[in-house]
């Protein structure tokens, strides 16, 4: 039973059941490979929750998972009550990719990138509607871009074409949207900017986030929980903050020379190295989480 | 001059056509594909041939058309399943089915031959072999009665027709194609379309270009309007007037001088190519 922090809210926003996924095998000499392993946990409606994990620890895997692009191996996921699929074809979830592989050289305006993401939504055959168009407007004036909203995307920076993208992946007024690696290679400024462009987003459409990253500071940017996943899903809920032991363990190499004596505030990590923390201090995270011991 | 009028207006149209979907060629980045899907039709034309359906008949044309889009639609479907299990590098899938096609094509044609020498009727309706390769090579548009500009026609206007219904899935796929099935499309589903369509198109182009040079009217303008402009609607707008003007053009200078049409439109798209190219890089031009 996921335990809440809002219990009358009528509906978690993702409820991860149990879930593991494995690639298949490839060939001759590539074996199977599990990427996560009975993951468990619920994220609450409007929480901002950070995924923390390594390199290759299955945290593109889990956001696969959550938009329905792959389905679990074993275990079950529910969007908004819909599964992933069904709730990304309804345009519940914005997703913000975590390389910006856009074509640059492609001949269109910033309201057109926005535009295209509204029309995926709409029959091929129908025009959008002054609805729509209200929307795109919408979704540009959020990420501050109006004045630009005409221009080519060729000759933005890669700061704005950031912003085109959250533009973009807002477009169909979702509930959920998931930030694949946000802010790699952006500096603390700009890592700080995207957060309180995040921030505003959460509150004006009172959004639910998911920022994923293997950057402490990328998540502290954004969340305001912190789930920690290497295969299996970790720990979240302590009030001490997240200790090097905790991150070592997860990261599995020495922490401080990575991080350095980086500042984490309490209420924002959950150090879970026991975790029977995260048992105790279910109450305050927006997430539940009862993989902890897999 | 009015026995040239069927292939003139299907060259035209069939060109309108590719300059439509040159830019999204250019964009996806799939010329080598279109060759790739190209010389795969010679595949086709060898199992036709095979067959015994030849293209000196009006019944015979169709039947070769279809075998030759059939296949041609097949080839592009395996390059983009072999791109897929190659981690989406397409080099090695044109590779594989250029090769295969063509080399098919070719023992085909010999085997085709054998068998009409020892058959009387057969080798009355039979064209001269290396003719036929050339033709297949490099196109024969001015050979084109009504019948047959007819189905070119009707055909560029379907895919034309289908591009316009859907452009804007097409573009978000042109334009961002790792992030499509995040927004509930089918990214899959999207390339397959569009190759084959792009297989169609090619199939109509062969008739003016052949195997060897049809691909580039599908390339050629698209890259000459990227070069001109950073907006949606001119890109189109050029890339359209370039591909019919350099074929009108083409076709002009191949009648009046007695040139190859396929490779003169070709060349002639080229040299507009690289005036937009002169173009791009004078100074003071802004996008």
């Amino acid at each position: 039973m996921p335990l809440s922090e809002h219990p009358l809210s009528p509906q978690p926003a993702v409820e991860i059941d149990h879930v593991s996924y494995t690639y298949p095998a490839r060939g001759f000499d590539v074996l199977p490979v599990p990427a996560i392993e009975n993951v468990h946990f619920t994220i609450d409606q409007s929480t901002k929750l950070g995924i923390l994990g390594p390199n290759g620890g299955g945290k593109s895997t889990l956001i696969k998972l959550i938009l329905g692009i792959i389905k679990p191996t074993t275990g079950t996921i529910r969007v908004f009550g819909q599964a992933p699929a069904q709730a990304r074809q309804n345009g519940l979830i914005g997703y913000l990719p975590q390389r910006i592989e856009a074509d640059r050289s492609c001949p269109i305006s910033i309201e057109q990138v926005v535009g295209l993401a509204r029309a995926c939504h709409t029959k091929p055959w129908k025009k959008l509607t002054q609805g729509d168009q209200a929307a795109i407007d919408r979704a540009i004036e959020l990420v501050d871009l109006q004045a630009l909203a005409t221009h080519p995307i060729g000759a933005l920076s890669g700061g704005q074409l950031q912003r085109v993208m959250i533009a973009r992946a807002i477009a169909n007024n979702p509930k959920l949207l998931v930030l694949d690696e946000p802010t790699v290679g952006v500096d603390i400024a700009g890592q700080q900017r995207f957060g309180q462009l995040i921030e505003t987003l959460h509150k004006e459409l009172d959004l639910t986030v998911i920022v994923v990253s293997h950057d402490m500071r990328a998540i502290a940017a954004v969340a305001d929980r912190v789930a920690c996943l290497s295969r299996s899903l970790h720990f979240h809920a302590a009030p001490d903050g997240l200790t090097p032991a905790v991150l070592a363990q997860v990261f599995a190499h020495d922490v401080a020379g990575v991080f350095g004596d980086i500042h984490i505030d309490a209420h924002l990590a959950d150090g879970c190295d026991d975790p029977s923390h995260a048992h105790q201090h279910q109450h305050d995270c927006g997430c539940d989480e009862k993989g902890a011991e897999s | 001059m009015n026995d040239f009028a069927p292939a003139i207006i299907a060259a035209l149209v069939i060109s309108l056509m590719g300059g439509a979907l040159s830019v999204f060629v250019v964009l996806k980045r799939l010329a080598f594909i279109g060759q790739g899907i190209s010389h795969a039709a010679f595949g086709g034309v060898g199992i036709a041939l095979v067959l015994g359906v030849y293209s000196s008949t009006m019944m015979g044309a169709i039947g070769q058309l279809g075998i030759v889009v059939a296949f041609s639609i097949l080839a592009a479907l395996w390059i983009a399943a072999l791109t897929r299990t190659h981690h989406g590098r397409a080099d090695t899938a044109i590779g594989v089915v250029l090769s295969a096609s063509m080399a098919l094509g070719f023992v085909l044609f010999t085997v085709a031959e054998s068998g009409h020498a020892h058959d009387e009727t057969g080798a009355a309706e039979h064209q001269d072999g290396h003719h036929l390769i050339e033709e297949i090579l490099f196109g024969n548009i001015l050979d084109t009665d009504w019948p047959r500009a007819s189905i070119a026609i009707v055909v560029a206007i379907v895919i034309l027709a289908i591009v316009w219904f859907i452009r804007r899935r097409l573009l978000f796929w042109a334009f961002d194609e790792p992030v499509v099935d995040a927004f509930g499309l089918s990214a899959k589903g999207l390339t397959n379309l569009f190759l084959v369509l792009l297989a169609l198109a090619i199939v109509m182009a062969m008739q003016i270009a052949g195997v060897v040079l049809a691909a580039a009217m599908l390339v050629l303008p698209g890259a000459a309007a990227l070069n001109l402009s950073a907006r949606l609607k001119p890109v189109f707008m050029y890339s359209i007037l370039i591909a019919v003007g350099g074929a009108a053009l083409g076709m002009f200078i191949g009648i009046e001088r007695s040139y190859p049409i396929g490779p003169t439109i070709v060349l002639t798209q080229s040299v507009m190519y690289l005036v937009t190219l002169a173009a791009k890089f004078t100074p003071g031009r802004s996008s």
